[in-house]
């Protein structure tokens, strides 16, 4: 079994790696790059070759391409000691057209281009655009760069590359004091005097790299990090799954005493301290507080993140599914072609053929006209704004249960073993609650794992009817502002998440069905 | 033939045979009754008085969707100027513009007539969910037969199965909305290109239930080619089944529509996703909430109708209720 289902894992995460792979071609390569600048102010307001450079720089961002500057290739030279700081700042300056070049420049120019061409860089100079024969118009400086697009395959490695960042002490460039890891009992962030194990790193990405706090799950920890890949538009510069796992509201406010001692009321989670080479030196506010580069920190917040908004609803909306559509299902089995069937059966028409958007906005009418609140608000303490979503979510989930279990159960009650049973004399309800929902059971119990795990993508249309602030409209707000970064990052969780519930659902099924085995040794 | 006087015999009428002579011809021919397929299967369809009052629907709905437009002459901004006009209730626009069958669902937010709206709409929706049914059964259904039959394309199948069904859908259409643009066949192909695959895999489940059984066994010995196995021996023993999924694939390609146009990613013209989506904000006015549910209404009404008869029909096409 153990066998089988490390087979399983490692086919599973090779059809992710595909998926990946095609999602990745469809975006980079077959959508048109120019429509990033769509709704883009700056570029628009950009002239001449500051835009064209703004362009390219962007499309790094992006990830379409590899894009160096000249002045960033003689910054490169300068930190790696090749030339010193006068010579950059004296050849930094390129002329108007190739041939206005000094000699020295030409010299390093030729010397960025041979360099990048060998690379495989395509090296692109423009011209200066002037105005007059003396003047340089407007953001019409001369530009000379590289680029090269980069390959479906190094994207790729790339981007599995970095999924799990394990974090250790050379991370960080420069560092005050030693670098190594200090196992404390007393967290400083409590003030040094609370009882509190916590793991500090020096030189580590994270500051705090194991900590307790009073949120569930109480421990925590910044050794192991996923990434799913940054995003530029949706939520700019943090990472997938961050966006999809912190926590969003209004600030939650506290006394919080800094490393320098300073005692202040503020939202900062001290335990979330990252590395910003040089930041302390860069403003007073962190001079003021922090000892070390550590300064980056994020906020404490007080509602749920987008993925537990959705895990919640969906979770929940599943459980009343479970509860309702299983005994429904069965009494209609039951009951075959009498009245409970026969309106459990329109019922079921009615969820398959009436459009999804339709039927939700009827209950959203049907439930403001009960008087239950008809949208989400983060801030409220209300716990009757859960009631419709989850309701709405609810109800075509029952449909589904009902149709399905009446289904097996019919087709269970056809069966030899049952007439065998009847006439072994058991009861009706014997062989019903016996045999026959046992064994119309397993193919539902498949889809437990799956409801459970996909309760955490959220629903589109129920999360944007009731303005829910959850993860179902992730990927379509990701679309639409061509955020590849999110798209790749989302398409990665839903397909880990197919994966791992078909798997799962299969160990289930084993376990409740004893006859289903899926080594050829126990067969 | 001459008359003989009975009485003469002292017959009485029951008594008498004729003399019936042998028919060469007669002879020749096999007197079973006529059985034809799709006339039992129309038959058991009509026997319900249900079918009947569904079908006179399904045909006015389509004639108010391909014939009506024709003859209706509908202009979205041809009362724009006119402030009165716009967001109408249905009594307010018949007292407005007099009764005719335009106003008697009110006016739209440019002034517009809900009803021609509607119908206009109807016609694109319909008439792609008709489109992308055929496209997608034909595709998934011969797809599946063959992938259901051959061991070796099994594997294979089965791997892009996998991985396809993984790639989110709503980025298949975005992106080629975003590099053609959103066009009907634009949107007929976002829905075909993997649309037919969850067709093929349940046809090819269905396959591989009959495919063992002794009688294709038999036709694999006599050398008869895949291809003809596949459509010869499987498909006609699963016509119910198709229609059954012809009843649920075509409504949902409706609901499909509305829910892309609902997002902002559907057609850009005036289907009825469209509609409903732009209404989208009437709903939550007070007094104008008529301009939203009236497409609503419509598009469940259409795709209500199109399930159940589909339905219905793929229950009188199991050949087990010709009986």
């Amino acid at each position: 079994m153990t066998k089988y289902l490390i087979k399983r894992v490692l086919h599973g995460l090779l059809s992710i790696v595909v998926v990946v792979a095609i999602v990745m071609i469809i975006i980079y390569s077959l959508m048109d790059r120019n429509l990033i600048f769509k709704n883009d102010n700056t570029y628009s307001h950009l002239k001449n070759n500051s835009k064209e450079i703004y362009k390219y720089s962007k499309w790094e961002e992006y990830g379409y391409i590899d894009f160096v500057t000249y002045a960033d290739y003689l910054l490169m030279l300068t930190s790696s000691g090749e030339i010193d700081e006068e010579t950059r700042s004296s050849v930094v300056g390129i002329g108007r057209t190739a041939d206005k070049d000094s000699e020295n420049v030409r010299k390093y120019v030729e010397q960025f281009s041979e360099y990048y061409i060998s690379k495989g860089y395509t090296v692109k100079r423009i011209d200066a655009v002037m105005m007059n024969a003396k003047k340089v118009a407007d953001g019409g400086q001369p530009q000379l760069f590289a680029y090269k697009n980069l390959s479906l395959l190094s994207r790729l490695w790339s981007y599995f590359s970095k999924i799990i960042t394990i974090d250790n002490i050379h991370y960080a460039e420069e560092v005050k004091g030693e670098r190594g890891i200090t196992f404390t009992l007393f967290d400083p962030v409590y003030g040094g005097k609370k009882f509190s194990p916590a793991i500090i790193g020096n030189g580590t990405k994270h500051k705090y790299l194991l900590y307790f706090d009073s949120k569930f799950p109480y421990i925590h920890q910044n050794i192991i990090t996923i990434n799913l890949g940054t995003s530029y538009s949706v939520n700019q510069g943090i990472d997938v799954f961050e966006t999809m796992t912190r926590s969003q509201g209004s600030y939650v406010k506290s006394l919080v005493t800094y490393p320098t001692g300073l005692q202040e009321e503020s939202a900062d989670d001290l335990h979330t301290a990252t590395y910003v080479k040089g930041s302390l030196e860069t403003s007073l506010v962190f001079k003021d507080r922090f000892m070390d580069d550590y300064t980056n920190v994020s906020t404490k917040k007080s509602s749920l993140s987008k993925v537990g908004f959705s895990f919640v609803i969906g979770i929940l909306a599943s459980l009343l599914a479970y509860f309702v559509g299983v005994p429904l299902g069965i009494t209609m089995a039951k009951r075959k072609d009498k009245l409970l069937d026969k309106i459990g059966t329109i019922y079921i028409v009615f969820i398959i053929a009436v459009p999804t958007l339709a039927y939700i906005f009827l209950f959203k009418a049907i439930g403001g006209k009960l008087g239950l609140p008809t949208t989400f608000d983060m801030e409220s303490s209300k716990k009757l704004m859960y009631v419709l979503p989850i309701v709405s979510l609810a109800l075509p989930q029952i449909a589904s249960l009902m149709k399905w279990i009446r289904r097996y159960m019919i087709d269970q009650m056809n069966l030899d073993y049952v007439k065998f049973a009847r006439s072994g004399g058991l009861s009706e309800g014997e062989i019903f609650t016996k045999h026959i929902l046992k064994n119309a059971a397993i193919p539902i119990v498949h889809g437990i794992p799956g409801t459970i795990l996909f309760a955490m993508t959220g629903a589109i249309i129920t999360e944007r009817v009731y303005v829910v602030p959850g993860a179902g409209n992730l990927l379509i707000e990701a679309i639409g502002q061509y955020d590849n970064g999110v798209i790749v990052g989302v398409t990665l969780f839903y397909a880990l998440l197919t994966v791992v519930s078909i798997i799962l659902g299969d160990v289930l099924i084993t376990m409740v069905d004893p006859r289903i085995s899926f080594t050829s040794k126990d067969r | 033939m001459q008359s003989i006087d009975l009485n003469q015999f002292g017959l009485s009428e029951e008594e008498l045979f004729s003399r019936v002579d042998h028919n060469e011809l007669d002879s020749e021919k096999i007197m079973a009754p006529r059985y034809s397929y799709w006339n039992s299967v129309f038959r058991v369809f009509f026997r319900k008085k249900l079918n009947i009052a569904l079908l006179s629907i399904l045909a006015l709905i389509l004639a108010f969707a391909y014939i009506y437009p024709l003859f209706a002459e509908y202009d979205k901004f041809g009362n724009l100027l006119d402030a009165s006009a716009k967001h109408l209730s249905p009594s307010a626009a018949i007292k407005k513009f007099g009764f005719s069958i335009h106003w008697i669902l009110g006016t739209g937010a440019a002034g517009q007539s809900t009803f021609d709206a509607i119908w206009f709409g109807s016609r694109i929706s319909i008439s792609l969910a008709m489109v992308c049914g055929v496209i997608n059964l034909t595709i998934g259904v011969i797809m599946g037969a063959i992938w259901g039959f051959s061991k070796k394309i099994d594997i294979v199948m089965m791997e892009v199965y996998n991985i396809l069904a993984n790639v989110p859908y709503i980025l298949i259409v975005a992106v080629l909305v975003m590099i053609l643009t959103s066009s009907f066949w634009t949107l007929v192909l976002a829905m075909t290109i993997t649309g037919w695959l969850g067709i093929a895999y349940f046809i090819r489940t269905q396959v591989v239930i009959i495919r063992n059984r002794e009688y294709n066994l038999a036709s694999r010995c006599l050398g008869t080619p895949l291809l003809k196995i596949a459509m010869r021996n499987i498909l006609p023993f699963m016509t119910s089944v198709i229609v059954t999924l012809a009843a649920t694939e075509i409504p949902s390609y409706i609901s499909m529509e509305v829910f892309l146009g609902f997002i902002g990613m559907g057609l850009s013209e005036m289907s009825l996703g469209r509609l409903i989506y732009e209404a989208e904000s009437a709903m939550v006015t007070p007094g104008w909430e008529f301009e939203f549910w009236s497409p609503v209404v419509i598009a469940s009404i259409i795709t209500v109708v199109l399930y159940v008869v589909g339905q219905n029909l793929a229950d009188a096409s199991d050949p087990r209720t010709h009986m």
